[in-house]
């Protein structure tokens, strides 16, 4: 029983970052039917800006943690000017090609400029652990904890209660007639792909600071899951991606604790599988593309 | 009268297609003038053409003096000019309220959008009624009810109206030509496609007539109403 609980705290640490990146993707993909490939690399240039910011600004963990999200931002506007703005609304394939083609160069560029093994990301916190009765949690998790949390509830805010929320889910189910009332679409197309970055840059602070490494090629798999995430959950619903990137992360610490840690990675694939074959557009509903 | 709005000779393509090849039309200050024309006959192209929702190929669309057809059209909107989209198209999945909300985007949610949602409400007391319920719920009727009230939330000088009384019955028809009719009385003015030309006629004030992207025909709707020629082709008789 402990070894269970204790597997599904660690599962949630890491789920919650699984969740902040599938949002972002998930967001992006419903307000403008793109799939951005290159969302999994602002989570990659969030864990080098945490990098960055400790080497040579600060290691305060809230400094570290907007350092890595600034860094994350500036990327993900010039990924929406170069590859996201000028193919939306085309066939959906051409937005994928585009933005794979700007993740791959930004892989390349972070090995050229980092190199191609992980760079250490010193610590900011001394190791300390609590412990909730016979369970223990390490501070560096209840800060990965929080910050996703923190991040998930703004971003429901966002879309429900505030005027350029509202006008994004306007976008999302009609761009021109959203236009029509004065709504800047090219604004809201910045604005939308500048919270994902915001969010996935976060998830990398986060992440880097947990394994204490960051390398060129870490988006890779931590992408694929959180796409596999927005899949399963269908991206209509934000709840719904919260609820499954959440999941993913506690099947996958139970899968490492009771089966082998070596299948730990085929589980969202598993998964995936298994629900496209019943629910082809998610378990909660998906937009059509 | 001062020109509100003036086409001319607008063309427009879809692809290799040519959907509006050619159109002068004008709508002075405080007039209601209404485009009448088969399906595919551009009617609704002329009308996208204005919110910049389609580029005019050849010609030039003016509001109040000014080219409005090289700017987005988020800009065109913000000069005074709403939309009443064919088929409605509400934002389905926002609230009857959001939808006003939305409405008003351009407006800001200030004081003035609270005396314009009661005047908006005052119309159509049925929208009150359900202002919490998402658009996607409401009947045929109330649909057309809130994509009116949403283009009204905007305060615009000129409503661009596509296809109003598509789908609806009979009644809520008759209903629906008298409130544009009181909306128009309250200083807006109504540039409206339609293809029930019978009604249209006794509400506008002016119509045009469009065949394959041509203007065919054009006139004060009284004169048209008494043509042997538009009685044959657009009254069924």
């Amino acid at each position: 029983m402990e070894l269970f609980l204790q597997q599904v705290l660690n599962g949630l640490m890491i789920g919650s970052t699984y969740a902040v990146v599938a949002l972002g993707f998930s967001l992006v993909f419903s307000v403008m039917r793109v799939v951005n490939m290159a969302h999994p690399e602002f989570f990659m240039a969030g864990a080098f800006g945490a990098f960055l910011t400790i080497t040579y600004v600060t290691r305060n963990v809230v400094g570290v943690l907007v350092g890595g999200m600034a860094v994350a931002l500036a990327v993900g506007l010039v990924v929406e000017r170069l590859a996201i703005r000028p193919v939306r609304g085309r066939y959906v394939m051409i937005p994928f090609i585009a933005t794979s083609g700007v993740g791959i160069a930004l892989q390349h560029g972070a090995e050229r400029l980092f190199g191609s093994d992980p760079v250490l990301v010193p610590p900011v916190m001394p190791s300390v652990s609590y412990s909730l009765g016979p369970l223990s949690v390490t501070r560096m998790q209840l800060v990965t904890l929080g910050t996703a949390a923190v991040l998930m509830l703004a971003l429901r805010y966002y879309v429900r209660n505030t005027k350029w929320g509202r006008a994004t889910r306007a976008v999302a189910e009609r761009p021109d007639v959203a236009a029509a009332f004065g709504v800047d679409v090219n604004f809201v197309s910045r604005l939308t792909v500048g919270i994902s970055a915001l969010m996935a840059g976060a998830a990398g602070v986060t992440i880097g600071l947990l394994y204490t490494s960051a390398w060129a090629f870490m988006g890779l798999l931590f992408g694929l899951k959180s796409f596999v995430c927005m899949l399963v959950a269908g991206n209509r619903h934000i709840e719904g991606v919260m609820v499954i990137g959440l999941l993913l992360g506690v099947l996958e610490a139970l899968v490492s604790g009771y089966v082998t840690s070596t299948l730990r990675d085929a589980v969202a694939f598993g998964v995936l599988v298994v629900v496209l074959v019943f629910k082809p557009k998610g378990l909660f509903g998906s937009y059509d593309v | 009268m001062s020109i509100l709005l003036r086409v001319t000779g607008l063309q427009v393509m879809y692809g290799p297609v040519s959907a509006v090849a050619g159109v002068s039309l004008e709508v002075p200050e405080g007039e209601i003038r209404a485009i009448l024309g088969a399906n595919g006959a551009g009617k609704s192209s002329t009308i996208k053409a204005i919110l910049g929702l389609l580029k005019a190929r050849a010609g030039t669309i003016e509001f109040e003096g000014r080219p409005i057809h090289r700017l987005p059209t988020h800009r065109i909107h913000r000069l005074g000019i709403a939309w009443v989209p064919e088929g409605r198209q509400l934002f389905s999945t926002l609230t009857v309220h959001e939808n006003l909300e939305m409405g008003a985007f351009a407006r800001g949610n200030g004081a003035r959008f609270h005396a314009k949602l009661d005047e908006v409400f005052s119309l159509f007391p049925r929208l009150r009624e359900r202002r919490a319920q998402v658009a996607g719920s409401l009947s045929g009727g109330e649909q057309q009810m809130l994509a009116i009230a949403r283009a009204l939330m905007a305060e615009p000088r000129l409503l661009l109206m596509d296809e109003p009384s598509l789908g609806l019955a009979p009644k809520i028809v008759q209903r629906l030509f008298e409130q544009i009719q009181e909306i128009n009385a309250g200083g807006i003015s109504i540039l409206m496609v339609e293809q029930n030309a019978r009604q249209a006629l006794k509400i506008a004030h002016y119509a045009y007539l469009l065949e394959v992207g041509r203007l065919v025909g054009e006139g004060p709707s009284r004169e048209l109403e008494a043509s042997e020629n538009v009685k044959r082709v657009y009254l069924g008789g």
